[in-house]
Order: structure tokens, then sequence, then C-alpha cells
């Protein structure tokens, strides 16, 4: 059973508030949700609206046909009753004009009883979040005004809502990390805010006046002997290349959390896309070794950001957090709970104990400037030697570098990474329930570790292509960048690939669809 | 008590005869006359002839980028707010690729020093115009000579709310040792513009020490800013005043946090 609502109006009404409520409250009885948040690039006015499903199996995409519409506003019916079903409800907000400020709080409670749940989940969900009397009131009004069409009983699962920007918080204070230096752009924005009203002693926040030195200052004080996240979108991080470059020739540890929206220049600033992978895996000049991990979900977020500090303090290295406005805005629900936190030491000399050195210059082993190109071939090669060494840390340790979902031998391959990892699974369930069964005609290879990138990948193509099976490739980007990273890696070549680049993320139904099409 | 030898063995590549020399000198006097410890002395530097100190000077740091010496300060300085921390930038850096840093960190008030080696040229890229070169300088760039007026760096690092606001003459190593020293004590951001001479590239400006005299001015903001408006960088007359402009007692960076 999976339902899709939308909730529609104005910037500054408030609709992020009911698919808050309504997925608490269902959360709370045991089934799945995912909210879609759909809103431009204004502050008051315009139209916005989120798209919460709900299932009562693991759900992580929103479908493209609606079974509720709830309304704030007379656009929101306009623009959406198209994507109705047959029969499907519609929820105004005419009646509850004079609730104002409430508007959101009485239409919650309309969709509570649409819903078939009890007024008594809602009415403790509201007390929960607001104190406030006359919400209760407008709840109560909202729900009075509409008849059960739904039965959401109670369920046995036990499920938190997270979104991929809540993950990378949990995953920063996991990681007892000191300091977060970033400048405000959406969609990294999330994450400085949580992080700045979550500061205390041990957790720091400072916004600097700009990307570049939001870097430089992350490098001085993780050279100090702090743990350092700085974060920032595609414009910043362009911002950052060269003390990336910096970071690679100092070898101070460095995390990066990069969440992309549309490009190129100011793009599409609120929307989503996964066409950054390539400057994630090259920016800087010169050549030096990097991380780059694409986590898939928000519990995802939250062992990755771990393994992120843990690798770059081990390494001495750059490593990138890759996300995306989808992954970090959208809020998702799972009953899984994250890995064992990595204790991340460091272990290394510090300034105020003895004399440190850390250059941009190329040095030698004592840090000081050299030009001798003997010394620099030396300094060159024990550099980019860590690559190899992260490698073989992450195949020995086995850490996910990939993961393998659905039916092992499977003729039907879809391969891809980061934030298209929840809508795939829904997919593939959607065609023949390979993932929840393992025995359908389909399997997904999800790619976490992009650099470096696992062997298992090359193995996995060939098993497919050996049995003449299909590989296809998902990615939310015009040029397919994974799967020419697959091939520069492997020089396998994957022939079918389904590539969205609309600013906006797959509908499960549609991508369903697509893949129907193109499988064996 | 055994004062620090802050010398190195590395070979010295500044041109011979190089004012660098003398900030050298009178750096290492500063450090050994507040008796700090070499692991407690951190720096930073930028890119250009002022950074080579960074081999130099036997204590830690960050040899940086161009541009960016002071934001990798501030960063040390908030990880570890014990460590004394000096930033060596030249004009190019602070001036030019850099200046957001330079105006933010007077309105930060991190407790960092901040040197500028002020030889109004890009000298280690073989003498283009810096923000602080006269009008008329001539280069590969501007044969027909710089079109642009200077910056006023002290005005501007008044206006923008810098703490500590000095100006000395490289070739007077006693007067520059001294106002480090201040200036590596005061608590706040700590801003030294240290006017040298070049002898390879922009070298109307050397010899102008017979205009220099000597101020001192603590918390007068409005004499300080006239004081900064005496000289405006492009004149070869007038009196050039050196000395602590400006200081002020104010919260530092760190102790928001």
């Amino acid at each position: 059973m999976r339902l899709n609502v939308l909730i529609g109006g104005k910037a500054g009404q408030g609709i992020n508030k009911i698919s808050e409520i309504v997925a608490n409250v269902l959360t709370s009885l045991g089934y799945f949700t995912f909210n879609y948040r759909d809103y431009g690039s204004l502050i008051r006015g315009g139209h916005n609206f989120n798209v919460l499903s709900v299932s009562n199996k693991r759900v992580g995409s929103i479908e493209s046909k609606l079974d509720g519409i709830v309304a704030l506003d007379d656009l929101t019916i306009e623009k959406h009753k198209i994507e109705l079903k047959k029969g499907g409800f519609v929820i105004s907000y005419k009646g509850f004009e004079n609730f104002e400020r409430n508007l959101n709080v009485a239409l919650s409670g309309a969709l509570i009883k649409v819903l078939g749940i009890d007024k008594d989940l809602l009415l403790k969900e509201l007390r929960k979040e607001l104190n406030v009397p006359n919400a209760i009131e407008a709840a109560e009004k909202g729900y009075e005004s509409e008849e059960k069409k739904f039965n959401f009983g109670k369920l046995k699962n036990k499920i938190k809502i997270m979104s991929g920007t809540e993950g990378v918080v949990q995953g920063f204070i996991n990681s007892k990390a000191d300091w977060y230096f970033a400048y405000p752009m959406t969609p990294a924005t999330g994450v400085l805010h949580e992080l700045g009203l979550r500061q205390n002693g041990k957790h720091k926040v400072f916004q600097a006046e700009n990307e570049i030195s939001v870097v430089n200052m992350a490098l001085g004080c993780s050279f100090s002997g702090k743990r350092v996240m700085v974060g920032t979108s595609g414009g910043g991080f362009d911002l950052m290349s060269e003390s990336l470059s910096f970071q690679g020739m100092s070898e101070i540890p460095l995390v990066v959390y990069l969440a992309s929206r549309p490009g190129p220049g100011t793009g599409v600033p609120t929307y989503s896309t996964q066409s950054d992978l390539n400057v994630a895996l090259r920016a800087g000049h010169g050549e030096f070794p990097r991380i780059v991990i694409a986590p898939g979900d928000p519990i995802e977020c939250v062992e990755k950001v771990n393994e992120a500090f843990y690798l770059s303090e081990r390494f001495k290295c750059l490593a990138i957090i890759l996300s995306d406005k989808h992954l970090a805005e959208s809020e998702f629900s799972s009953d899984r709970k994250p890995n064992k936190v990595l204790d991340v030491k460091i272990e290394r000399d510090l300034p105020g104990q003895k004399i440190v050195r850390a250059s941009s210059y190329e040095h030698d082993e004592r840090r000081h400037t050299t030009e001798k190109p003997e010394v620099v071939k030396r300094m060159q090669e024990k550099r980019l030697e860590k690559y190899e060494k992260i490698k073989n840390f992450l195949q020995r340790n086995k850490v996910e570098m990939i993961k393998i979902y659905g039916n092992k031998n499977a003729k039907n391959l879809v391969i891809g990474w980061g934030s298209t990892k929840t809508v795939i699974l829904d997919a593939l369930d959607a065609i023949d329930k390979s993932i929840e069964t393992r025995k359908g005609k389909w399997k997904f290879l999800q790619v976490l570790y992009l650099k470096p990138l696992s062997d298992e990948i090359k193995e996995e193509i060939e098993k497919v292509q050996e049995k003449k099976g299909r590989v296809i490739v998902v990615e939310n980007n015009a040029t397919g960048q994974l799967g020419r990273l697959i091939r520069e890696k492997t020089g396998l070549k994957v022939e079918k690939r389904i590539l969205k680049y609309d600013s906006r993320p797959f509908r499960s139904d549609e991508l369903a669809e697509e893949l129907r099409g193109m499988g064996k | 008590m055994v004062k620090a030898n802050f010398n190195t063995k590395e070979e010295i590549t500044w041109c011979p005869g190089c004012s660098n020399f003398m900030i050298l000198e009178a750096v290492k006097r500063a450090l050994a006359s507040l008796g700090l410890k070499k692991e407690e002395v951190v720096m930073t530097t930028g890119i250009g002839c002022h950074g080579k100190i960074f081999d130099y000077i036997d204590i830690g740091g960050v040899y940086g980028l161009h541009g960016r010496p002071i934001p990798v300060a501030i960063g040390i300085k908030l990880g570890n707010p014990k460590l004394k921390v000096l930033t060596f930038a030249g004009d190019g850096d602070t001036y030019n690729e850099g200046i957001s840093h330079f105006i933010h960190a007077c309105r930060y008030n991190s407790d960092i020093t901040l040197i500028v080696h002020d030889n109004r040229a890009f000298s280690l890229t073989t003498g283009q115009a810096t923000a602080t070169s006269q009008e008329g300088y001539k280069t590969k760039v501007e044969p027909k000579g710089e079109f642009l007026k200077p910056l006023n760096p002290i005005s501007l690092a008044l206006s923008s709310g810098a703490s500590f606001v000095a100006r000395v003459n490289a070739k007077n190593i006693e007067h520059t040792s001294k106002v480090l020293e201040e200036a590596i004590r005061h608590k706040g951001f700590s801003y030294v513009e240290v006017l040298q001479d070049c002898l390879i590239f922009n070298l109307e400006i050397n010899n102008l020490d017979k205009l220099m005299y000597k101020v001192e001015n603590r918390d007068n903001k409005e004499r300080a800013r006239k004081l900064a408006e005496e000289w405006n960088y492009d004149s070869k007359t007038g009196k050039i005043p050196i000395g602590i402009f400006y200081q002020e007692k104010r919260k530092t960076l760190e102790e928001e946090f």
C-alpha cells in the first residue's frame, strides 16, 4: 500500500509543518514516509509544494500520480489537479481562512482524519510540537471537517525520520568533530544552521567572509589539531579549489561536505542534480590523492561522514562527502541503525607541543622548501602512494565501498550513486519486487566510494555482460558522469543509461517504466 | 633563562642587501625579547619574497597560498587559542589577492599579528604594480606607468576596525622590533605595516627614510585617522609617520567561543 499526497501553497504558509506533523504521526504508527520538498528561490509568495509518500514498506521516493492534494491556495489545485488519480481527494484551505497562521495545523488535522488515524495521536503530536491553544483548536476543527477515507492502523515497525542534512550533522557529532566552517549556500546551508543551533563547547561553527576564507581557516584549524569540516555547494566548492590543491601538498587533514545544486553558474539554486561528481573527483591543480564518498540516504550520511573524518585523519588527505539538494533536504524514514562509530584519533605532532610545519610549496621531509628534482619526485611519489594505501585499507577492513541489492544472479544490473539510491530501490520493487524478494530479474549496485573505486564494480559488470544481460546506469545529470568514471577505471562501456537533468528527482513509477523497457 | 635561538640553517635566497633580512632580524629579536618558546609561536605566510621567511625562523607554521595567510592564521588561533600566531604577508597578498581577508580580520579581531612586508610591487613575479604602488610606476605591464592611485592601507585598517595599527620602517630594526613586541603582546588583531625598499624593481620608493618621523598614539581614533592621512602612499614629499597609530581593547574572536 502506498499513498502520495501533495501539500502546496505559498512560501511562508508553513507547508513543511504539515508534512512534519503528518509524517511524525504516521511513523509513530510504524509507516514509512518520504517527503520531497519543491520550492523556488524566493522567501514569501510563489508556489511551493511537498509530496509526502507513505507506505507500509520501505519508501524513498515519490510517484508521479497523486492520491490526494492538500491545498493552502487555489494555485495548488490549479497546477496539480492533472496529477490527481481518479477518485483522489482534495483538502482545501476554504473554510479555514480564519485560522490564519494556524491554517497549516487545521489542514494537518483534516489530512490525519482522511487517513483514518485517531485524533488523539494528532493531539499528542501537536502538544509535543506547538503549545499554542489556537493550534489545537485549529487541528480539531480540521479533523472534524473531513471523512475517513483510509485506515492506517498500527504496525510493528520502529521508524525514525531523518534528512540527509541531519545525517551529516549526526556523522559530524559522532566523529567528535570540533569545528565547522562555511559560507551560506543552498543546499549545504542546512548543516550550517543545524550545527550552528547545536553549538556547544565541543562543536563550534564559524561563518567566514567567503569560501576561500572558509577552507583556509579550516586548514589552519586542522593544522592546530582539530577535527574540521567545511560545507558548500558547487559555486563555493569551485572557490575552494586552489586550497584543495594546497591540502594535497600540505597534507593537512580536511573533510569537505559538497551538496550539489544544478549548475553551471548560479544555475537552479533550490533544486537538485548529480552533476558535480567530476569536479569532486578532480578539483584542484596538480596530482594528489583524495577520497570521494557519496552516501545514498541519511543513515549512510551518518556513517560516511564518520568514515570521511577517520580516513582523512589517518591518511592526512582530503575526504569529500558528495550529496545534493534531494538527499540533503528530503525527509527519509528508516528502521536501520547506523554502523558502529569509528573513533577519530588525532595522533600527529601538534603545534604547541612541537615545531610542526606544513607547506604549499614543494618541500622535503622536514617541510623545508625545495626545488631539487630528486626531492620533488620522491615527495610526489610519497603523496600518491597514499591512494593505494587507502584502497587497501578500505578493502582489508571491509568498508562498504559499494552495496548490492536484489537478486545476485539477476540478468539486469542497475548502477547508481548518491541520492538516486532509494528511488532505484523503489522502482525495482515496483517492477517485480526484485529488492524485497531477491528473486526478481533485477539487481542494483550502489557505488558509495567514487574514489577510490571498488574493483568489484568491474567484476559485477562483467558477470552480467557474460550472461548477455543488461547494465543500466541511472544518474541525475546530463552526461552520465559515473558511467564515464567506470569506463575510465575499468575499460568497460555501460551501453544503457537513464539520465534526468531537468533539476527534479526521478519519480519511482516513471523510472520503473523506463527500466522495464530496457531490461531483459 | 636561556633565550631561544630562532636561526635556521636554510640557505637564504633573498637578493643580497634586501630589507627582508632586516625584517627577519627584527622579528627574531622581538621573539627573543618576549621570551617566547619556539613551540608556542606559529607563523603563517603568503607567497612572495616575504614568504621565504618561513624557512628562516626556527618555529612551526603553515606556508600557505598567495593571498590566504590571514584565514589560515585565524583558523589556527580558533583551533588552539594558546598559540601565538604571526602572519607574514606581502602587499600583493594583503592588499590585492586577499584584501577581503584583511578587512574582515580587522572586524573579527582574532588575536593574531599581521606583518605586511610592503615593498610596493609584486617583486617575486618581476615587478608588477600592487595596490600600494605609486602612480606612474613603470612596469612591463604598464610601460607608460601605473595609472591608478594607491590604496592607503593604514586608513583602511582603521576604518575596518583593527584594534592595533602600526607602521614601521624595515631599515630601523630597533624600532621595528619594539613595535613588533607590542603588536605580539596586544590582545586582538594587530597589524604592522612594514615599509621596505626593493633594490631591484620599484626603485622610486626606496630611501624614503628622511621623510619618516616617529609617532605614538593609542586610543585617539580621530588622531589616528589624521596621522594615517598625512601620507597617501603616492607623494615623494611630505612626512611619513611611523610607529603605533592606534590601539584599543576589544573582545577577541576567540573569546566569543
